[in-house]
């Protein structure tokens, strides 16, 4: 009887006890940490969502910058400023008679499109020497 | 003891049921709004939360043939301001006193914008530049916020206005090269669908729906800022010179049919623009294409090509110039109502004598005249590519039998009774200084899309005269050019032909205004190996009417400054080798 007695008060110490409040700790803990699982997940998406935003909008900025500062050197290399900047700030006239001289020199290459207007240029790609055989059969595909 | 424990199983039992029962009903509630109809209030939420934006990328510029921009895009804000944020009085008076120092509008003007609507937002300040922009961001206003907008520029300045045309605020283009090649300009608007709250905030992880907006295509025309500033400041300085009311001048490269200039006037300042202005509108149209006028003695050159590509006549092939050519009751004169006796062809040409065109004429038959006459390409748009390309008035007798009378042949041989567009002569003259060749014009050299470019083929019309007679015929322009006084035409190292017209100005009427012509002068330079075909026309000179005399010059002034510029050898005296 004292030693079934004793047991049950063990049984009920272990669980009542110490182990219990452990338990329960644990499980509060990993339902916690369950819980905050999906918030961290959210929150970094957010977070990363936030920073994709912030980087398209300095992205469009800095676009937006550029060309504002192409259209700054376009305006400054324009005839009219040029013609301007020549007569008023330099004091140029035009000339009173023109002399042409002939020299014997290759003429200038032609003018060339500026590259900014110019689609971008493709790299082609690298041949592969290593490819297998049956790689090779798909390139007879229509 | 045992009948309390009973009773209170069954209250607890009675308990535990009707939680169940309510857990029940909540949980068939759950199944049927998440599970059953979940598809229709997904739906339903979807179309509360998603907006859909359309996305414009920037618009392709328009480049001269150097690849400078006459027209270009950039970004520019606009200022939003939720009217709902501005309803509170304290926070509309302090932001908009922030805002006023940097936008320059009144802080009041600010604040009765919005609140005067009941929109959810109101553009308080449009087409800011980036810094002006950067700074409204940096003040962190709440319900502010800026949207990118797009807003045309003109690095060149006002060059070509009715040529570029312009957009509207939408960004679509309203006249010239805009408006016609709108399509290209203006690239493949692209679309963003994606969720926002009540409030027009977007969900961080709500669904989003993007097509990506393509860029518009650059296009490089054959316009050269260089000669068509030179054309735009002679025709201004010819214009005020003679207390013209307008005019046109335009330079084309006669092999290739590119035109390099195309100036009209009256115009108006594409850079400060006023669409709320009506009485302007008759100012953006392209004139050069667009209107029609009597070429007068220019005109002489079409039938002269005429009797020598047929075989008719020659350079020296004379007849006799009695003053007057009776045909039925009407007489025909010449302009000073000279007789000149015995003239040849080249002689007539040289004195533009309209007796002498009319006879040529009637050589030539009407049959073959109007053959010719439509060879050129007269009767007929000229095939630019510009709207408004208009097809000119010749009456002939096939197509207006009834009308048509054999005196309308002789006045039309000496550039009267038809109609022709200033684009239309040229590039018949530029048919003569290319062997004969008629080329298509045009004004679009290459256009460069984001994946590649597609270049603008040449495209001959037709053979028009033999190469011979177009060799003859610049010879003899080059004869009338040499007679011309120094004092109207002298270009400097380079030997040119050409052929000045003094024509009535036609009214609405199908009348003839009073003492008021059109002069004009048309050329080709170097006569040699032909570069450049110019025409002047001016409206309504004040002071003398005669082409030679208005329109020469100008002619000779820019054809001088235009072939150094291209840098084509001068011939003779002019040119000093290099020790």
């Amino acid at each position: 009887m004292a030693t079934a007695r004793k047991s049950d008060s063990t049984l009920a110490g272990v669980a009542t006890g110490s182990t219990l409040p452990v338990i329960l700790t644990l499980a509060a803990m990993i339902v916690g940490l369950t819980a905050m699982l999906p918030l961290v997940q959210s929150s970094g998406a957010t977070s990363t969502a936030g920073n994709i935003q912030r980087l398209h909008t300095e992205k469009s900025a800095l676009q937006a910058k550029l060309r504002e500062l192409e259209t700054d050197v376009a305006t400054l290399g324009s005839l009219s400023r040029i013609q301007q900047e020549a007569k008023t700030r330099l004091e140029m006239e035009q000339p009173k008679s023109v002399n042409y001289i002939a020299v014997d020199v290759a003429p200038p290459a032609d003018r060339r499109l500026p590259s900014r207007f110019l689609p971008p240029q493709r790299e082609s790609a690298p041949a592969d020497n290593d490819a297998s055989f049956w790689e090779e059969l798909f390139g007879w595909l229509p | 003891m045992g009948k309390k424990e009973r009773s209170m199983t069954w209250r607890l039992w009675a308990v535990v049921v009707a939680i169940g029962l309510g857990g029940l009903v909540i949980t068939g509630r759950l199944v049927q709004l998440q599970l059953l109809d979940h598809g229709k209030y997904a739906d339903q939420a979807r179309l509360t939360h998603m907006t859909e934006e359309t996305l414009i990328d920037r618009r392709g510029a328009l480049l001269d043939r150097n690849g400078y921009p006459l027209a270009a895009s950039e970004d520019t804000f606009d200022v939003l301001v939720e009217h709902r944020i501005w309803k509170n009085p304290n926070v509309a008076a302090r932001s908009s006193q922030q805002l006023e120092g940097i936008v320059g509008i009144a802080a009041e003007d600010l604040v009765q914008a919005v609140v005067d609507t009941d929109i959810f937002e109101v553009a308080v300040a449009r087409d800011l530049d980036f810094d002006t922009a950067t700074a409204v961001r940096d003040l962190g206003l709440r319900g502010v916020r800026l949207v990118t907008s797009s807003h045309r520029v003109y690095p060149e300045g006002n060059i070509a206005p009715q040529l570029l045309g312009f957009v509207g605020r939408d960004n679509v283009g309203l006249t010239g090269l805009e408006a016609d090649l709108d399509s290209i300009l203006s690239g493949a608007k692209g679309t963003v669908r994606e969720e926002r709250d009540g409030l027009g905030n977007r969900f961080a992880l709500g669904e989003r729906d993007e097509t990506a907006p393509l860029p518009g295509a650059n296009v490089v025309l054959t316009i050269d800022r260089y000669i068509q500033l030179l054309a735009e400041q002679e025709l201004a300085g010819t214009i005020k010179e003679h207390k013209a009311t307008g005019g046109t001048i335009i330079v084309v490269q006669p092999k290739t049919g590119e035109i390099l200039a195309m100036a009209s006037q009256p115009t108006f300042d594409v850079t400060k623009l006023d669409l709320s202005d009506d009485s302007k509108i008759a100012l953006y149209r392209n004139r050069a294409i667009t209107d029609q006028y009597e070429p007068g003695s220019v005109f002489k050159l079409i039938t002269t090509a005429a009797g020598i590509d047929s075989g008719t006549v020659g350079p020296n092939t004379w007849w006799e110039d009695t003053g007057a050519l009776h045909i039925g009751p009407w007489t025909i004169r010449n302009w000073d109502q000279s007789v000149n006796g015995s003239q040849t062809v080249q002689q007539m040409l040289s004195k533009s004598l309209n007796t002498g065109a009319a006879w040529v004429a009637q050589q030539v038959g009407p049959e073959k005249f109007y053959e010719y006459i439509q060879r050129f390409g007269f009767g007929e748009p000229s095939g630019v590519g510009l709207t408004g390309d208009a097809p000119g008035r010749v009456r002939t007798p096939d197509n207006d039998p009834e009308n048509w009378r054999p005196v309308d042949m002789a006045t039309n041989s000496f550039g009267q009774g038809i109609s022709v567009t200033p684009v239309q002569m040229i590039m018949a003259v530029a048919a003569i200084a290319n062997g004969g060749v008629a080329m298509r014009p045009h004004l679009v050299k290459e256009v460069v899309y984001p994946t590649g470019s597609q270049t603008v083929q040449l495209e001959q019309t037709r053979q028009v005269i033999s190469p011979t007679a177009a060799q003859t015929l610049r010879e003899m322009m080059g004869v009338v050019s040499d007679g011309v006084s120094k004092t109207y035409l002298n270009v400097k190292g380079y030997r040119v032909g050409g052929k000045s017209g003094t024509a009535d100005l036609v009214t609405a009427d199908s009348g003839y205004k009073k003492d008021a012509y059109i002069s004009s002068f048309v050329g080709i330079a170097p006569l040699e190996d032909p570069q450049l075909v110019v025409l002047v026309k001016i409206d309504e000179p004040k002071n003398l009417p005669w082409g030679t005399v208005v329109a020469a010059p100008a002619f000779g002034r820019l054809v001088e400054r235009a072939l150094a510029y291209l840098e084509v050898p001068p011939q003779g005296d002019a040119l000093v080798t290099a020790p």
